[in-house]
């Protein structure tokens, strides 16, 4: 299991690439960060809800109710344009971090 | 499927954030957790374990708040102006609901609620308080509103007028029957009593009244109904009564005018109360005939369940019978004709337009005339005694018209008094239970001092908070309220049996209605605020930053504890208060029931006939009640029978004015003495011991010289040194040779003290109704039926009445100092407990506060019992300081009830220093508890102590 403070710098980093392709919403995000990390990650309703407020709240996704036929309506949650100039940004922060640990412990990252 | 979002909403605290966006976030929330579920069943879960797995995704609902009120308000300055966009949108959306969010209201109450259930103990004491308090409140309203407050249940009240007078000493009537009394404002006597005449005159002759109509009160009537004979309650009304109140019948017909003609056939309107009691509410009592006082009366109509007439309160005539009929219910008697005797009451109905100022303007001069005509005809009448008084001018009545919406009204200022005590006390009990919660509340708001201080800071406002708070005090009393209700739907009918006011059975409607339900919605809410404002804005109003710090022990300190030791006060001054008269009522029914009535109470049989109700007059019935006692002392288990006029110790009596040889001077005014009519073997039966001479014999009847014997209070007032035997007392023309002198003995009732009295023999009287005592071997109860037969054998129509022995009839007129002893003694131990409860929570919470100095104490050499004595001596100077007020308050306030006390002042040291002991006693327990707790601290523990 991850460091928490690790855990919790990249989880809105997570979730923003997530949602970089297409709108998701929250269960499909939750569901998705612990597929792709193999149970590494695991996000929770508590952890996650306010988390996504708080980056919806700093205008970097945008959440909508979208209703389907035959379904329940879900929040949907989008990248904006100053979520995908923050997420560009961090993936260069965490890319020459980890690069600058490969060069120091040797960690190759994924 | 576990409904998901009920989860949500049930555990999640209001967010502050606005209605549809809390909605939101719950909708989303609950989505996720049913989608974790439904993925877990799908793993193959059990039920269980799904909703184990899904639950456990939240597992600190408390930080979830924290967070999500973060989240949504960060306090970073970049969006500090959105923000505040979203507040104002809020607001907006709250004004619409004028000024009130419904949806947070509801959540406001969900969580109040929660908060509630969580500390059941805490709500249960709080509940079951204001419960008491609030239940006994309502019992006492609904009992004051009948009694005092009710319209009469007829058509447009606030129409009707009665007409009364006031009239200087020497009046124009000669002979009244009715309430008189002085009235305050001029000190003349006023009365609601008219002759017959000045009815017929009143009606026949004004403009101002729509309806006048005339009722007055009979006694007692013996009703016969297929052969059973028993007394029931009448009124004599006249023809116009009912229409005039604008009753309906709710059976068959009202009286008409018709009815009261002298020729007319004698019909009876009853009451829905008599139809249900004595026809057991056969339909076919319309046109069923009965014989009253042995004439034979038609029943033609049944008025409606709610009306009992326009007497007094509480007084409900079963038989309303027109005024004609007069002369054939007293057999002789001349009323409707005499117009010096005054006893009908008079009510109208103002016609529209028409003020009471000029109503009365109106009918005065035909009062004034025709209470002259009275008296002139009074004079031409008189024997020759009272001839004097022709010459003397008279007091000319004034009329005055006043309202009768209530009917006649004399008699309420006798509830009043006691009603309104009643609703002193409780409304004491209340406030003690609401300082109670109140100082409950308070330490509860110190506990969760931290949860408010992390709401504050995360944004949420005060006022909100004030709220949410206030809301968990008004369900607290709502909660209350509804079950003082079911309180005091239980404890009305027991008041009412228990007769706060020491009379009679009253008759009224006590109902919790609308008006009642009103009183305790309204006290409920009273109680609410009063008791959950100052803890809401006390524990709003915290330094968050100490607060903050997760140590409880600095929040609480400075003005919270100062509110929390002026509650303590405020209950202990009230406890002692109530403590004080509770001991004042305790030991006035003690005191009253070891008074020394002067006879044996015990196995005494009392009851009453009326035969003259039956025809029987003057030698007739002497003769019968001769045959009644013999017959009856022949009922095996009977020791002997007696009869007297008034029966003892019950209210009733009789007084008359006699010149007394040595005492009074010729031509003098004459001494007052009590007169009791009596059979020879009274002081017998009622093992009263006749001290001197020969007492009453068979033999002293019409043609002998009349006798009397006298009690010892009168022999030694009027006879000293003398022998009072044989000396003779004049009635007027007529001599009475005193015979002997018998022990004192409570005449009237049990608080009187004893009136000089004379006892003369019944053969020598006219023959009126007369009370039976009834001394027996065993239980007086078990003979009621044997002596049922026998009186039964001498008359079958002949009614034995007011059956009870003479140890009830003691009980009844002690009925209002039992009830104020029962219920002020509960009142004031439920108050000193509440007291005890606060007081032990307070003492507890500031030991807990000062753990940390007591262990220093402890550590620096202070013993166990200096500790404790620290603690105790705090509480006891809280107590102290609110005995003081209360004691002083009780001296000033228990003069109000000194005529209700009786062998003690209302200072009564004993009573007081009882009262005082017991509080401080109570206290010194309640601090006790707590002390022995700090006492046994270790040390190094409470050094340690965060």
């Amino acid at each position: 299991m991850l460091d928490q403070e690790v855990k919790r710098g990249s989880a809105e980093m997570l979730i923003l690439a997530l949602v970089e392709d297409r709108p998701r919403h929250g269960y499909e995000i939750a569901k998705l960060i612990e597929q792709r990390s193999d149970g590494v990650l695991q996000f929770h309703v508590a952890s996650l809800y306010p988390m996504l407020y708080r980056l919806e709240t700093r205008g970097w996704i945008k959440g909508r109710w979208v209703e389907k036929a035959g379904q329940r309506r879900r929040r949907f949650y989008k990248l904006t344009a100053a979520g995908r100039k923050v997420l560009n940004e961090q993936r260069q922060t965490w890319s020459d971090f980890f690069a600058a640990l490969d060069r120091v412990a040797g960690i190759n990252p994924a | 499927m576990p409904d998901w979002r009920a989860y949500v909403r049930d555990h999640l605290p209001p967010l502050a954030l606005g209605p549809t966006r809390e909605l939101e976030i719950v909708e989303e929330m609950a989505q996720h957790l049913e989608a974790a579920y439904e993925d877990a069943l799908a793993d193959g879960a059990s039920n269980p374990q799904a909703y184990e797995r899904a639950a456990a995704q939240i597992k600190d609902w408390r930080l979830l708040e924290c967070d999500l009120i973060h989240a949504k308000r960060p306090i970073a300055g970049a969006w500090m102006s959105r923000r505040i966009t979203v507040e104002t949108r809020v607001q907006s959306e709250e004004r619409k609901f004028g000024g009130i969010n419904m949806g947070s209201l509801l959540q406001d109450l969900r969580y109040g609620a929660r908060m509630l259930l969580k500390s059941k103990g805490f709500t249960a004491v709080t509940v079951l308080s204001l419960a008491l308090g609030i239940g006994a409140n309502t019992a006492i309203f609904s009992l004051i509103d009948a009694v005092l407050l009710k319209m009469l249940p007829v058509k447009n009240p606030h129409e009707l007028v009665l007409l009364n007078w006031l009239s200087g000493p020497k009046g124009m009537s000669r002979g009244i029957d009715g309430d008189m009394s002085d009235d305050p404002a001029t000190g003349l006597r006023t009365s609601t009593s008219f002759s017959y005449l000045t009815f017929t005159q009143l009606r026949d002759n004004n403009e101002t009244l729509s309806d006048t109509f005339a009722f007055a009160p009979i006694e007692q009537l013996n009703v016969n109904v297929d052969g059973q004979a028993e007394i029931a309650g009448g009124q004599l009304v006249s023809g116009g009564y009912h229409d005039g109140l604008g009753v309906q019948a709710l059976m068959g017909r009202t009286l008409t005018n018709g009815d009261d003609k002298p020729n007319a056939d004698p019909v009876a309107v009853i009451t829905h109360r008599y139809w249900r009691r004595r026809f057991g509410r056969d339909p076919g009592v319309v046109g069923k005939s009965i014989n009253v006082n042995n004439i034979a009366f038609t029943i033609i109509g049944v008025t409606p369940p709610e009306f009992f007439g326009a007497l007094q309160v509480g007084e409900a005539p079963d038989l309303s019978i027109p005024m004609a009929m007069e002369p054939l219910l007293r057999t002789g008697s001349k009323s409707l004709n005499e117009p010096w005797f005054w006893w009908v009451r008079i009510m109208g109905r103002l016609k529209p337009g028409v003020t009471e100022e000029q109503a009365r303007n109106k009918l005065e001069g035909v009062f004034q005339q025709s209470a002259l005509a009275g008296w002139n005809a009074a004079m031409a009448q008189a024997e020759a005694r009272v001839q004097p008084l022709r010459s003397e001018p008279r007091d000319v009545p004034r009329l005055r018209i006043e309202s009768g919406s209530q009917g006649l009204s004399e008699s309420r200022s006798q509830y009043s008094q006691p009603l309104m005590l009643l609703m002193v006390v409780v409304g004491l009990v209340l406030l003690i239970a609401c300082a109670n919660v109140a100082s409950l509340l308070l330490a509860r708001a110190a506990l969760r001092a931290k949860e408010i201080a992390v709401r504050l800071a995360m944004g949420a406002g005060r006022w909100r908070l004030v709220r949410q708070l206030l809301t968990e005090s008004l369900l607290l009393s709502f909660t209350g309220g509804v079950l003082g209700v079911f309180f005091a739907y239980w404890g009305k009918d027991m008041l009412l049996a228990l007769r706060p006011w020491g009379g009679g059975e009253l008759a009224i409607n006590l109902k919790l209605d609308l008006r009642v339900l009103g009183f305790t919605t309204a006290v409920s809410v009273i109680t609410g605020i009063l008791f959950g404002l100052a803890p809401a804005l006390r524990a709003t109003r915290v330094d968050l930053a100490p607060a903050l710090k997760d140590s409880s022990r600095n929040v609480s300190g400075g003005s919270h504890s100062a509110i929390a030791k002026m509650l303590i006060v405020a209950q202990a001054a009230m406890s002692v208060m109530l403590l004080i008269g509770a001991g004042l009522f305790l030991r006035t029914l003690n005191n009253l029931e070891s008074v020394d009535v002067g006879f044996n109470r015990e196995s005494l049989l009392l009851f009453r006939v009326d035969p003259r109700l039956n025809g029987y007059s003057g030698p007739q019935v002497l003769s019968l009640y001769q045959r009644m006692i013999e017959r009856i002392q022949s009922v095996p288990g009977v020791r002997s029978a007696t009869i007297s006029r008034h029966p003892l110790l019950s209210g009733s009596r009789r007084s008359t004015t006699l010149s007394i040889p040595g005492y009074t001077a010729e031509g003098g005014r004459g001494e007052e003495v009590l007169v009791n009519v009596v059979a020879e073997n009274f002081f017998d039966t009622m093992e009263m011991p006749v001290l001197l001479g020969s007492g009453l014999s068979g033999r002293d009847d019409q043609q002998a010289p009349k006798v009397a014997v006298i009690n010892q209070t009168m022999a030694q007032r009027y006879s000293v040194p003398d022998n009072p035997i044989g000396q003779r007392l004049s009635d007027g023309p007529t001599q009475i040779e005193i015979v002997g002198v018998v022990r004192d003995a409570k005449y009237t009732g049990l608080r009187q003290a004893t009136r000089p009295t004379i006892y003369t023999p019944y053969l020598q009287g006219s023959g009126e109704q007369m009370s039976f005592a009834v001394r027996t071997a065993g239980d007086p109860t078990l003979l009621a039926g044997s002596i049922r037969d026998a009186v039964r054998e001498i008359d079958q129509n002949l009614p034995m009445f007011d059956v009870r022995t003479q140890d009830q009839q003691a009980d009844r007129s002690l009925a209002q100092e039992r009830l104020f002893a029962t219920l002020s003694s509960f009142f004031s131990v439920l108050a000193l407990l509440l007291a005890c409860i606060g007081l032990y929570g307070v003492m507890s919470h500031a030991v807990a506060r000062r753990t940390n100095e007591i262990g220093i104490r402890m550590a620096l050499g202070a013993r166990a019992w200096d500790v404790t004595s620290l603690v105790v001596r705090e509480t006891l100077v809280l107590v102290l300081v609110g005995t003081g007020i209360g004691l002083g308050a009780a001296l000033a306030v228990t003069r109000l009830i000194a005529s209700m006390l009786f062998g003690l002042t209302p200072n009564d040291p004993l009573t007081i220093s009882f009262a005082v002991l017991l509080m401080i006693a109570a206290a010194a327990l309640a601090g006790y508890l707590p002390a022995r707790r700090a006492s046994r601290v270790d040390p190094m523990i409470a050094l340690r102590y965060e």
